[in-house]
């Protein structure tokens, strides 16, 4: 194989389930272009990513907002009638003194969930403005350690899970918090399946390098 | 214009750059993160994360996962035992969902480590048959899962707690966090590029 110089290897992609090594290929607006051994999609093309990227994540954040500041289950049990949020189910960890796991819950079901939306919105923004080319670097990096232990969408699934076993036994409705965590769920997963760390390090590669060219001419 | 051979080509695992492996310690050239940890101990640090979590998982199966606190009368229920309850009275989607989450994905999980771990030292007759990568990229995907119970404890606990009902979790709970978390160490640490010769 021979290449141009070490550069040149931007234009190939191992996949990351079976690690076969691709070369890129430029593909329509909106197509995906998948491994040709097992299926996996390897990367998408999206002109307006940075638009599509910050609506996406400004979206994601005011959900997880509004998912942390209701109730997210109410039951009526015994003539008594009980809530949850978020930071509550968190807090009453640390009040019985679990402590290990109330820090690991809040980890995984509140503090990286809420990072990854908040970086991905500033690194949207810093790229749009075509700005930060070392923090961007570094945000990114951050994310890509972060991202495997977000686990809001199975808190989620824990809750049903949960309420399933109360049926019978309390009367339940739903908060307005679950239903804003229900959107929250679905835009991560949305996001994780379309906005791949690949194209947004070459988004940042398209952005920066432009901008050289512009600064010389 | 450069020469390279398509086996020495290796991914990055933070920003998956196709990199060019030049032995240990290298830096990949697009985020610089540590591209090829190639030192001894990269799979002893893989170990000992794994057996932490192996060792924690006993206790995790041993005490109480959950307290019931009814008019002063407490009840507990193990991992395996609250499954049980479940069939029981006939909740068989949750009983399943609980069985895989708590028993079936951490014990598959150890099972996929030990064997990656072992078989990226000793090679196995059979071992070109099998698609590491793809065994990996598995542990990844369904090893969050098994945080489940954990949730589902932490809710019922802070929902229900009555002047005369309460629930509270179990010495269980903090084992199994323990040990999903050291599971997910030792997955992290683990090192793909140890996994060699499958392209
Ligand atoms: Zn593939
Ligand atoms: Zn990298």
């Amino acid at each position: 194989m021979k290449l141009e110089n070490e550069d040149a290897l931007d234009d190939y992609i191992i996949c990351r389930r079976c690690h076969t090594l691709h070369k890129e290929i430029a593909i329509k607006e909106r197509a995906k272009a998948c491994c040709t051994r097992c299926g996996n999609v390897l990367y998408r093309y999206d002109s307006q990513l940075t638009e599509h990227g910050l609506a996406l994540s400004i979206s994601g954040l005011i959900l997880f907002i509004l998912a942390n500041s209701f109730p997210l289950v109410k039951i009526e049990i015994l003539g008594h009638e009980q809530f949850i949020t978020i930071p509550k189910t968190i807090w009453s960890l640390f009040t019985n003194d679990f402590y290990f796991v109330g820090f690991i819950c809040a980890f995984l079901i509140f503090i990286f969930p809420m990072m990854i939306f908040l970086i991905n919105s500033l690194l949207f923004a810093l790229l749009r403005s075509k700005k930060g080319e070392n923090i961007t670097k570094e945000m990114l990096v951050i994310l890509s350690h972060i991202m495997p232990w977000s686990m809001s969408d199975i808190f989620l699934v824990s809750i049903l899970v949960a309420l399933v076993k109360l049926v019978g036994y309390a009367q339940i409705n739903m908060g307005v918090s679950f239903w804003a965590l229900i959107g929250f769920v679905l835009l991560d997963l949305y996001m994780t399946r379309t906005l791949h760390t690949y194209e947004i390090w070459m988004l940042r590669k398209r952005v920066f390098t432009q901008e050289d060219r512009d600064d010389r001419s | 214009m450069i020469e390279v051979d398509e086996e020495n080509l290796i991914r990055c695992h933070v920003c998956e750059a196709v990199n060019i492996d030049r032995g240990p310690n290298k830096k990949c050239r697009r985020c610089g993160s540590i591209l090829y940890r190639g030192q001894k101990y990269t799979t002893h640090k893989s170990w000992a994360y794994l057996i932490t979590a192996m060792i924690a998982y006993i206790p995790a199966n041993l005490y109480p996962m959950l307290v019931t606190q009814q008019f002063g009368a407490a009840t507990s229920s193990t991992i395996l035992g609250g499954v049980v309850t479940l069939w029981e009275h006939g909740s068989y989607p949750i009983a399943l969902v609980i069985f895989f989450a708590s028993i079936v994905i951490p014990i598959l999980k150890f099972l996929i480590l030990i064997y990656l771990l072992v078989s990226v030292k000793y090679p196995l007759g059979r071992d070109k048959r099998v698609n590491k990568y793809k065994l990996y990229y598995l542990t990844e995907i369904i090893g969050p899962w098994s945080m489940i119970d954990v949730f589902v404890v932490a809710i019922l606990a802070a929902l229900i707690h009555l002047a005369n009902i309460h629930i509270i979790a179990g010495t269980a709970a903090t084992a199994f966090s323990l040990s999903v978390f050291f599971t997910l160490l030792a997955a992290h640490a683990f090192d793909e590029r140890l996994i060699e010769g499958e392209r």
